[in-house]
């Protein structure tokens, strides 16, 4: 059960915060830099939750292809696996996307990035005095709440 | 302008028992610190303002806490007064007696109270280029605030200590009494 | 939730007001900080709410305020408010306050009688549903501390946007 990387973009695409804790092939062997990574991971997600929505056999009122979205609307992406890795997400309806990337074995994560959204991001984050949103951040109170939080659970 | 409502001053004093969520709080005073830091140039003056802050409202809490107390009596010894600062003002601001209240082994007119986890420096990670950032300055205006409005002037300030074994240090409050206040002090009866 | 005292919290804000008034003098100027600062506060404050609510979307503009109302005020402020006054096409309703913590033992002095001195929720309530794209304009109708009976916040949509790709596609 291992972590290898996190995300966390904002509505605007601007990666707000990466830390990987294993990263085997590194960034320059795949996108090249690591804005050119972080570019195509939101570009990747962008995508793939339009395509969802569009593709969803069970709605009506099917979103367009390539149409605008509305927030919270149609169906929501939350995870795809590889042989690799697995890839979990989380949207808010404020426009903050986090992905983390685990080892393939791993379950629903679904509820523990909810938990880090609202208790680790919201509380070393937005609640820093010296934090302007919008920006990226390097903040190793959560960086060592999110490694502890994660550690903790990996045991389960 | 008659109103049905009564006059501010003829309304009763609320028991002080509602309540807000610290993240209000905490917004809000992440807030302040953002704006106090476009007013100024370097982290003293930023400490300074919010110490100003803090002393105005320190001011306010001494009349108030006075009151609720029921305490007719002034604090005129200075152990009374810092004793006061321990428990009921630490109870009325974080809800609970702070951990230590000592004396400075330096010098006699310094006393330090000490504390960790206090919710104004618990979300806080300073970076690198704010250096010695402590928004503990705010509680340490409120504590000069009440003390001088009590008749002991001091110099107060907020302190990172560093305790082994703990990832975060803890907050030291120091205050150092003007020497007026030492001299009467001593010429009172003790007892 | 962690809850402090709420004389603290409208002694901090007090303050703040007081060194606003110091610092820029003039009235208008201190409304539109008060403003700035409650949308800066708003941007973040969405978060914890959709975190703590677990809301995930809402159905229309009716029930993004009656969330902000009775979810959003109890949430922060320990009290709630009441959605009235709708106009007929749904885009423009009154929040109304009943206890307001930030006022607490307030009283206008006589140069102040301009003084918004609750417009920070204005701005937090403007900044945090600009967060979930919806743009509305938000001023006080009604003002206990200039006479009214209540707080009264006027709450106008100006328009809700949709998820765009925010990279221009070039590459």
């Amino acid at each position: 059960m291992v972590c290898y990387n996190f995300y966390i973009f904002n509505r605007q695409g601007t990666c707000l915060c990466y830390h990987e804790w294993q990263r085997p092939k590194s960034v320059k062997q795949g996108a090249g830099t690591p804005s050119d990574d972080q570019k195509m991971m939101f570009g990747l997600f962008f995508s793939l939750k339009t395509f969802a929505a569009a593709m969803d056999p069970r709605t009506e009122n099917k979103a367009q292809l390539g149409g605008p979205l509305r927030i919270g609307g149609a169906c929501t992406f939350h995870s795809y696996a590889t042989n690799n890795y697995k890839l979990h997400f989380l949207e808010s309806p404020s426009g903050i996307k986090i992905i983390l990337n685990t080892s393939p074995e791993i379950g629903d994560l679904r509820d523990h990035l909810s938990t880090i959204y609202g208790s680790i991001y919201v509380e070393y984050v937005l609640k820093n005095p010296v934090y302007m949103p919008g920006k990226p951040f390097r903040c190793q109170y959560f960086i060592g709440a999110l490694t502890k939080y994660l550690q903790d659970c990996r045991l389960t | 302008m008659f109103s049905g409502r009564l006059n501010l001053i003829d309304r009763p004093l609320s028991k002080g028992k509602s309540e807000v969520s610290l993240s209000a709080f905490s917004f809000l005073f992440s807030e302040m610190v953002q704006y106090s830091q476009t007013q100024v140039s370097n982290i003293g003056e930023l400490e300074r303002r919010l110490e100003d802050a803090g002393y105005s409202i320190g001011l306010r809490l001494l009349e108030m806490l006075c009151f609720r107390e029921r305490n007719s009596k002034r604090e005129i010894k200075l152990l009374d007064a810092l004793k006061f600062v321990h428990s009921t003002v630490w109870k009325y601001l974080f809800g609970r007696q702070a951990r230590d209240l000592e004396q400075s082994n330096a010098a006699d007119d310094e006393y330090m109270i000490s504390d960790s986890d206090l919710f104004v420096n618990k979300f806080i990670s300073v970076p690198k280029d704010m250096g010695q950032l402590n928004c503990a300055a705010f509680v340490a205006g409120i504590v000069r605030g009440v003390l001088d409005s009590a008749g002991f002037p001091a110099r107060v300030t907020a302190h990172f200590v560093p305790v082994p074994g703990q990832p975060r240090p803890k907050t030291t409050i120091l205050m150092k009494f003007d020497a007026s206040v030492l001299q009467r002090d001593s010429a009172l009866p003790s007892g | 939730m962690e809850t402090i005292n709420s004389e603290i919290f409208t002694l901090m804000y007090g303050s703040i007001v007081r060194q606003l008034i110091t610092d820029l003098e003039d009235i208008t100027e201190v409304n539109k900080q008060l403003d700035t600062m409650g949308y800066n506060i708003g941007v973040r404050l969405i978060d914890e709410f959709l975190a703590k609510s677990r809301t995930a979307a809402c159905t229309d503009f009716r029930d993004s305020t009656e969330k902000v109302a009775k979810v959003g005020f109890r949430m922060f402020l320990n009290t709630t408010a009441n959605v009235t006054n709708w106009n007929p096409e749904g885009t423009e309703c009154s929040l109304v306050l009943e206890d307001n913590p930030l006022t607490d033992f307030v009283e206008l002095p006589e140069g102040c009688s301009k003084l918004k001195y609750c417009n920070v929720l204005c701005g937090v309530i403007r900044g945090a549903l600009e967060m979930v794209n919806v743009q509305v304009e938000c001023d006080f109708a009604k003002d206990t501390l200039r006479g009214d009976e209540l707080n009264e916040i006027r709450l106008k949509l100006i328009s809700e946007g949709t998820e765009a790709y925010p990279f221009k596609d070039d590459d």
